[in-house]
């Protein structure tokens, strides 16, 4: 790379971006998880002690979790509704991405797109308060169940975790969208055809041909959406109840309101595993490799 | 490659009506008519190719008749049973695309059976039925294969298996030999008609060229346009077309534009200014005073030949050799070229470049149509 850059821009500005990029993944990057990884395996001690014989690492802090039976079930409820999250925004997002690119026309698609991309101009806080909003006891959408006589008296959709899965999927559909959009853009329309015309219906031809060939696409808005929901602050904070507390939140208690570093650190790690664990799996379920996610 | 001599998927020698009827059928997209009301029976068991350079509606009549699009107007008929309300997947026809379109995902064989297992055919039997067929397009042993493993020839044969295994009672071949270098084409052509010798079932093949619709059909429609120029068997076709278009697009042809002069009982003679005026065959309604065009094929004009009765003074331009026979080029003295194939007998020295030369044709071998401006 210092070739290539030399090349073009002589030695010593080459040598000045790798040491900007250096020192940007260095100091930005690893070595703050380095310092999280380290904090994580320390006991939480008063200044006076750290450096002192009560310093020494352990597991201590990963233990923790496990003691917990709390924790632990929030830490399990956060994977399953994450899980649920993808599933559920995998299936709002197939059939639109399907339409957007093998049904619509190119203007019908550009102007579908824009309305997709038009709320995420606002910030996620105030889209999710916008769904606060919507959901609420007396709100607009419980107006308009009651209105149709769906339901006889409203619904508490911000108890539980409804709301914070319907935040979510909104939340994220995006990043599912795409990734399905453009994998199955890429299937050659003759390959439909040559399905419906062997006599296959519509489900089969999607499940033969339409989802093999999008199963990259499908893997990486899946991960993405895992992902985002896992690590999600935000939405559980503003659409979740105290019974439906996300697994973010402990983590933030303990670095924000616990003061405990130490702890939220190894809670953090292993949620990052979980998360990295769920990759894998996904992948091996897929049967995808890296290089087909990339893309 | 030769076929087993016993070779039977299905009872394809019963007498099964697997007719096509276009009734009266119009396509229109938006303000544009892809193809113009047409009414055109397909006999059972024929080779039908319909010719015509792109955009003249040809893909669009088979994706009418496979039913990935519906009719305008009219209706189509596949052994003589309505098929308007007949989704695309319920229809007894099976295509071929023209870049085949084989499931990359999936082995060979799978893509054989997918036909027979969409229809719930049992795995022991699918087998048997994909292994007979790939015996049948000579690739016995390769259902394991992956497809991207295959040439382009044998990625072919598998996209004929793979539309015959579902037994159509038509099959629809979309250009299917055009990706192919000009040595496979030329032995496909041949296998697809062996194929269809031994299926029997009705064939509807889409092609721009003129040399595979002439060799392999048993009648051809020429298309322009969105409409029917001709319907013909291939040898009606090349010696007696029915319009300008069908003589200047099937096989070589020299178009001498001019004014009909007079027509009488199937004679007519046309006036082609400083060039001459010439006598010919009657082609459709013509009437005195109207812009015609009148054809002549290389090989039907002769050089030297004083005992004929048209006459055109020319300069020889260029001469091909091409084996057993010669191709001229030749431009008369108001400067219109025209095309001159004879013999290789007929050779002399004195055939060259620059050489002055009388060319002649017999009045029965040249036509006169009316119109004819884009020739």
């Amino acid at each position: 790379m210092y070739k290539q850059l030399a090349e073009r821009f002589g030695g010593g500005l080459a040598a000045g971006i790798i040491a900007m990029i250096a020192i940007w993944l260095l100091g930005m990057v690893i070595l703050p998880q380095l310092l999280m990884v380290d904090y994580s395996f320390r006991p939480n001690l008063l200044p006076s002690e750290i450096g002192g014989p009560k310093d020494s690492y352990s597991l201590i802090n990963y233990e923790t979790l496990f003691n917990n039976s709390i924790h632990l079930s929030i830490f399990f409820k956060t994977i399953w509704s994450s899980v649920l999250v993808t599933f559920l925004t995998l299936l709002v997002s197939y059939p639109l991405a399907y339409y957007l690119a093998k049904v619509a026309t190119p203007k019908q698609a550009a102007l579908c797109i824009l309305l997709l991309i038009i709320p995420f101009w606002i910030n996620e806080i105030l889209r999710t308060f916008s769904w606060y909003i919507i959901l609420a006891y007396k709100g607009p959408l419980n107006a308009l169940l009651l209105a149709l006589g769906w339901i006889d008296r409203p619904v508490r959709f911000l108890s539980g975790d409804g709301g914070v899965m319907i935040g979510m999927v909104y939340a994220y559909i995006l990043f599912m969208i795409f990734p399905l959009y453009n994998a199955i853009e890429s299937l050659d329309l003759n390959q439909i055809k040559a399905a419906r015309n062997l006599g296959a219906g519509w489900i089969r031809t999607h499940y033969r041909v339409i989802i093999p060939h999008a199963k990259p696409g499908i893997a990486t808005g899946c991960i993405m959406t895992f992902m985002l929901a896992a690590g999600s602050y935000a939405v559980p904070a503003l659409l979740g109840s105290p019974g439906s507390r996300w697994f973010t939140q402990i983590i933030y208690n303990w670095f924000f309101e616990g003061g405990n570093w130490n702890q939220g650190a190894a809670y953090a790690f292993l949620l990052l595993i979980l998360c990295i664990g769920f990759i894998a799996l996904i992948m091996k379920i897929f049967k995808v490799g890296l290089g087909d996610i990339a893309k | 490659m030769s076929l087993p001599g016993n070779y039977s998927v299905v009872n394809w020698g019963e007498m099964m009506d697997s007719s096509v009827h276009l009734d009266n059928v119009v396509m229109r997209f938006g303000h544009f008519t892809a193809v113009q009301k047409t009414d055109l029976k397909i006999e059972s068991g024929e080779f039908f190719s319909f010719l015509g350079p792109s955009g003249c509606g040809k893909t669009t009549i088979l994706n009418m008749i496979s039913g990935f699009l519906d009719p305008t107007e009219g209706a189509v008929h596949i052994g003589g049973r309505d098929m308007r309300s007949v989704p695309a997947n319920k229809r007894p026809t099976s295509m071929i695309f023209q870049n085949l379109a084989l499931f990359p995902l999936m082995t060979v064989a799978e893509n054989i059976e997918f036909g027979l297992e969409v229809r719930g055919v049992k795995k022991a039997e699918r087998k048997k039925a994909s292994d007979r067929l790939l015996e049948l397009v000579a690739l016995s042993g390769s259902g394991k294969k992956k497809v991207s493993e295959l040439s382009g020839g044998q990625k072919q044969r598998i996209a004929i298996a793979r539309a015959l295994a579902v037994e159509p009672q038509v099959l629809l071949l979309d250009e299917p030999l055009s990706a192919l270098d000009l040595k496979l084409r030329q032995h496909m052509r041949a296998e697809l008609k062996e194929i269809q010798r031994k299926t029997g079932i009705t064939f509807i093949y889409i092609t721009h060229d003129q040399g595979e619709a002439l060799t392999m059909s048993d009648r051809v429609a020429v298309m322009s346009a969105g409409k029917l120029q001709q319907v013909a068997d291939p040898i009606t076709l090349y010696r007696e077309p029915a319009t300008a278009f069908a003589a200047s697009f099937v096989g070589e042809n020299n178009g001498l534009k001019g004014t009909v002069k007079s027509v009488d009982n199937g004679q007519a003679v046309i006036d082609c200014g400083p060039l001459g005026i010439f006598p010919g065959k009657q082609v459709g309604n013509i009437s005195v005073g109207e812009q015609a065009t009148l054809f002549i094929r290389p090989e039907q004009i002769s050089i030297n030949q004083s005992n004929q009765s048209a006459h055109i003074e020319a300069k020889i331009e260029e001469i091909n050799f091409e084996g057993s026979y010669l191709t001229l080029n030749a431009n008369t003295d108001c400067d219109r070229s025209l095309s001159v194939q004879i013999s290789s007998e007929q050779y002399t020295d004195a055939l060259v470049p620059g050489a002055r030369t009388t060319l002649s044709f017999r009045p029965e071998d040249a036509v006169i149509i009316a119109g004819g401006d884009h020739v």
